[in-house]
């Protein structure tokens, strides 16, 4: 009996020893990915690729530059805000975490996380040194409530070397890309008798993100006004049935690739097993990086563009963009200071970031000749404007996204008719919104 | 003596003192806490109000819900009798001692040692489209490929797959137990009959282990509906719902939709299901008793 | 393959030799995922990018792993859940020893009536008290740490269910005989009785190692800082988008590599687990 009290103590002294840290540390929760074995030491940040990499060497520049200064990291399953949900019930939230701006209205609404202004304020940084969506993005009651890192949005990454076979390139090199839906089934069609593969590389199984953010874009493309009440979703529309039909038509006709899932879609496009990877900013980086590798599909044949309009409406894309908040607990004034210059060095470093693919967050990036000079930045310039997010009163984004994402995967893969989908998706999604 | 020592006497009941503690502490207060929190309205953050059962009518309308439970049904009733015959299956191919036999069933025992996560990611690498095993056999074959967690039906059978190979070693290992202990008296007469194997296997062998497969169903049911791990990390539920079992739509409802009260009378309702299933297993059992104890 | 058998043996009436061989191809596809697996460890993610096909094919490489000894935070994940499992299973046996000896060979006021209440307990799912557990142990401040890992699992009736059936398998006389000594109840249940109940011991320790080890929702929702991560929420971490991560090379090594330890020590203590299993259970 004596040893198993002397073992309980044991564990006991395991679960409540205190760290000691001569250090300030700020816990730092984010998406993005685990690379640690590519980049856990690397701090030379333009010698980085890609989402992952990029974000891990800032991080490690910014412990380098600021030896006081501990970045304690944790990777969370994207998007993660179900273990932010669990931690912050259970008063265990990290100091910053990596935050989409359709999902700041939830935590904000409840009070979970922090206004950030008097952060910024204290290291000088100017909210209108900001653009006007990324502020858009993170402010709630004329307040910030996170510091925005970029803009995002779906896009056409276009593999040029197949669409030369399709014989869908201008003579100046630019691919011919399509400006109706007709368009787009007849361009699909002829790239597919061409080439033998499927004209679109989709997400299109076991992710909804996709689905509803396609959505969301033909919806604005048509002018509907689906969310004219921020509490109520009207989908029972002509117009999101033509966006779900053409959605559904593009499968039928064996345009798209089918089956894949997010990692195999990422590598059906690079592998050259479609012409148009329908995909977001944050893939721009990676791909020119294989185009200017040889041996590769992509080898000097990549290009991206804006999905193109393809409805008389107007000209749009649905977007979000990623930030840094504060959840809401009890900080140090040092804690409060290192975060300030932890934000400070991320927007400072904003270039880096837009390095991905992402549309920079901070205005000045854009006037950078090494930004300029990134390639096919002019390409996708007009996202900024084209760009638009859901209304930001709209509470549960990414509830609503996996519901949508369910029902219209299941009116696209035949499983439910498009009026069942819709209706049903409609119902589900007031349901939610009504019991807020 | 042997009455002294039989007296009820209160200072026996603090032997079960500490776990009575626990018990309380843990599982009845937690319980009636849940039944609280379903007739409220709240979210993981703070104090709700009070909406009587309204939580109820919700989970109960809700097709979602009723889609989870059916996925659960369905699943149970798939994977349970798959483990059950195949457990059987391979104790009796195994029930003697030589170095294969000893080999091939710890091999058979050896994947109930990983955890779920190791399970899915090797059976996501075995179904992922393009990349996964299946996939690249089917391409040297020269199949069309399937999309294993992508289409209805083939999901939760992909579900059911990595279930039963992770979970397929404690049946056997309790059913070679009690292959073990017929008493061999039985087979020497059935030897002296010249009876056929199949014989046997009808007349002696299964009629011997009888309350050994009835406890292993048990078990497995339990252990089945409450699937959970596998279906969120390898479909996420998907597609259109069709492998998304009544736990993980508690999981969801709760901690993704912040809606702690539906998920608290979602989880009642699974607690009321789960005590019929064994009140009438309890019934049957004491209907029909078995010959020992 | 066995030799025939001169002397007679009633199991081999059950198992014969056609069996043996279905079991042997049953075993082959319960092999082929592992294989699969460690297939890609032993590859680089560069070439695994063209197609997953290249396993069948050289080079082979072991980057992957010492990529793991490098950075992976898996050996802080493994002792954690050591800590989580070793810590649920002696609370369980402790508790359910005490309880199942005195459900089944004492006497104490409402002995049945609460012997029934527990019972009831065992038809109580983990999920329909998860919420409410969560929001319990938010109040003490329990999440993230060991204790609140451990914690509870051990209100589980199933080891006080068995080890009560197992007390009572005992036959009366010997602890009879121990009271003619004058012996206390305590010492009767330390010296006697605890000895004869070893091989159920074993048996409900593995299921509680088991099922402490596996555990997923739970730590999922209690253990959310990366430090107190088990070793199953750790690797989930990782998992999910995997083309944004480390590659399919290094997730099947990590995978390999976090199984290791479990199927080592699973090797060696095999005999042990299968009589444990097979001497225990069944009663």
């Amino acid at each position: 009996m004596r040893r198993l009290l002397f073992s309980s103590v044991a564990i006991a002294a395991l679960a409540f020893g205190p760290a000691a840290h001569a250090n300030t540390m700020i816990e730092l929760q984010r998406f993005f990915g685990a690379c640690d074995a590519d980049y856990g030491k690397v701090t030379d940040v333009s010698a980085a690729v890609g989402e992952c990499g990029i974000i891990t060497a800032l991080i490690n520049k910014f412990e380098a530059d600021n030896p006081g200064i501990d970045v304690n990291v944790t990777t969370v399953e994207w998007p993660g805000y179900d273990q932010l949900n669990a931690q912050l019930a259970s008063g265990a939230a990290p100091d910053v975490v990596s935050m989409h701006y359709s999902a700041i209205s939830d935590y904000q609404t409840r009070g979970l996380i922090e206004p950030i202004d008097p952060v910024l304020a204290a290291q000088g940084i100017l909210p209108d040194s900001f653009t006007d969506a990324a502020r858009n993005g993170v402010t709630k009651e004329e307040q910030m409530f996170g510091l925005p890192f970029d803009n995002w949005t779906m896009l056409f990454h276009v593999n040029l070397n197949l669409m030369k076979q399709a014989g869908l390139v201008n003579a100046d090199g630019t691919p011919i890309l399509p400006t109706s839906v007709e368009e787009l089934v007849t361009q699909g069609k002829q790239f597919k008798e061409k080439t033998g593969k499927p004209y679109l590389v989709q997400i299109l199984a076991n992710e909804t993100a996709t689905y509803a953010r396609i959505l969301y874009t033909l919806l604005q493309q048509q002018n509907a006004d689906f969310f004219a009440d921020p509490l109520k979703i009207t989908l029972n529309t002509p117009e999101a049935k033509t966006a779900v039909e053409t959605m559904k038509r593009i499968k039928d006709e064996g345009l798209t690739t089918v089956g894949l899932d997010y990692p195999a879609a990422v590598s059906a496009f690079a592998n050259g097993d479609g012409g148009i990877a329908v995909n977001g900013t944050w893939l721009i980086g990676d791909y020119v990086a294989q185009s200017e590798k040889s041996g590769t599909a992509l080898s000097g044949g990549y290009t991206v563009y804006p999905v193109p309009q393809l409805f008389p409406g107007r000209d749009s894309t649905y977007s979000d963009g990623h930030s840094w908040v504060m959840p809401r607990k009890d900080r140090s004034p040092e804690q409060v200071e290192a975060i300030g210059k932890l934000f400070k060095f991320l927007a400072e470093n904003d270039f880096q970031w837009a390095r991905t693919g992402h549309l920079p967050a901070v205005k000045a990036v854009f006037d950078m000749e090494q930004f300029k000079s990134l390639p096919h930045r002019s390409n996708i310039a007009e996202i900024a404007q084209t760009g638009q997010s859901l209304p930001a009163a709209v509470q549960r984004q990414f509830a609503i996204q996996d519901i949508i994402g369910e029902e219209v995967g299941a009116a696209v893969n035949g499983d439910k008719s498009v009026e069942e989908a819709l209706g049903s998706a409609e119902s589900r999604i007031n349901d939610l919104l009504a019991n807020l | 003596m042997a009455e002294s020592y039989r007296r009820s006497h209160w200072k026996n009941g603090l032997f079960v003192l500490p776990y009575l503690s626990v018990f309380v502490v843990l599982l009845v207060f937690p319980l009636a806490w849940g039944v609280w929190l379903s007739l409220h309205k709240v979210d993981l953050f703070g104090p709700g109000r009070f909406v009587g059962l309204n939580n109820y009518v919700r989970v109960l309308a809700d097709p979602v819900f009723l889609q989870a439970l059916r996925n659960s049904v369905v699943f149970v009733a798939f994977s349970v009798p798959t483990l059950v015959v195949l457990g059987l299956f391979l104790a009796l191919a195994l029930n003697r001692t030589t170095r294969a036999t000893s080999f091939f069933r710890g091999l058979f025992f050896s994947s109930s040692v990983l955890s779920v996560t190791i399970v899915t990611l090797i059976w996501r690498f075995v179904f992922i489209p393009g990349d996964g095993l299946m996939a690249v056999l089917f391409e040297q074959v020269g199949l069309p490929p399937i999309g294993f967690l992508s289409t209805s039906g083939w999901s939760l059978f992909s579900v059911g797959v990595a279930t039963v190979w992770w979970c397929l070693g404690l049946p056997m290992m309790l059913f070679l137990a009690a292959l073990q202990q017929i008493p061999s008296d039985l087979y020497e007469a059935a030897a002296l009959d010249n009876a056929s194997p199949l014989r046997v296997l009808t007349r002696i062998t299964l009629p011997s282990i009888a309350r050994t497969i009835m406890l292993v169903a048990i078990i497995q049911i339990v252990m089945q509906f409450q699937l959970f791990g596998q279906a969120q990390l390898m479909t996420n539920g998907g597609p259109n719902g069709t492998s998304r079992p009544l736990v993980m739509y508690i999981y969801e409802v709760g901690f993704v939709r912040w809606d702690v009260g539906k998920a608290a009378a979602a989880s009642e309702i699974l607690f009321l299901i789960i005590l019929c299933a064994a009140m009438a297993q309890y019934v049957i059992a004491t209907r029909k008793p078995e010959a020992s104890e | 393959m066995s030799t025939e058998n001169t002397t007679y043996r009633p199991e081999s009436l059950t198992a014969n030799r056609p069996l043996l061989w279905i079991a042997a191809f049953l075993s082959i596809l319960m092999m082929a995922p592992v294989a699969w697996i460690v297939g890609l460890s032993i590859k680089s993610n560069q070439d695994l990018m063209l197609g997953t096909e290249t396993v069948f094919q050289l080079p082979y490489t072991i980057a992957n792993y010492i990529n793991i000894l490098h950075s992976s935070q898996a050996f802080g994940w493994f002792f954690n859940s050591l800590v989580v499992a070793c810590g649920q299973t002696l609370g369980v046996l402790v508790l359910s020893s005490l309880a199942g000896y005195a459900f089944a060979r004492l006497e104490f006021p409402w002995r049945r009536t609460l012997f029934v209440i527990v019972l009831f307990g065992l038809a109580v799912p983990e999920q329909a008290v998860i919420i409410a557990r969560h929001q319990m142990f938010n109040w003490f401040g329990l999440h993230n740490s060991y204790i609140g890992l451990i914690l509870p699992n051990l209100s589980s009736a199933f080891g006080v269910f068995l080890m009560t059936q197992f007390f009572r398998a005992i036959p009366k006389e010997i602890d009879e005989a121990a009271l003619l000594d004058n012996a206390s109840q305590f010492r009767i249940f330390w010296k006697i009785m605890l000895p004869l109940t070893l091989p159920a011991q074993a048996t409900l320790g593995i299921f509680t190692f088991l099922y402490a080890w596996n555990d997923y929702w739970w730590p999922l929702i209690s253990a959310t800082r990366k430090e107190m991560f088990t070793l199953t929420i750790g690797i989930a971490s990782s998992q999910t988008n995997f083309a944004q991560s480390e590659g399919l090379g290094f997730l099947s090594a990590q995978a390999v590599f976090a199984s290791l330890p479990v199927l080592i020590v699973y090797l060696i203590f095999q005999r042990h687990i299968v009589t444990a299993v097979s001497g225990g259970a069944v009663k």
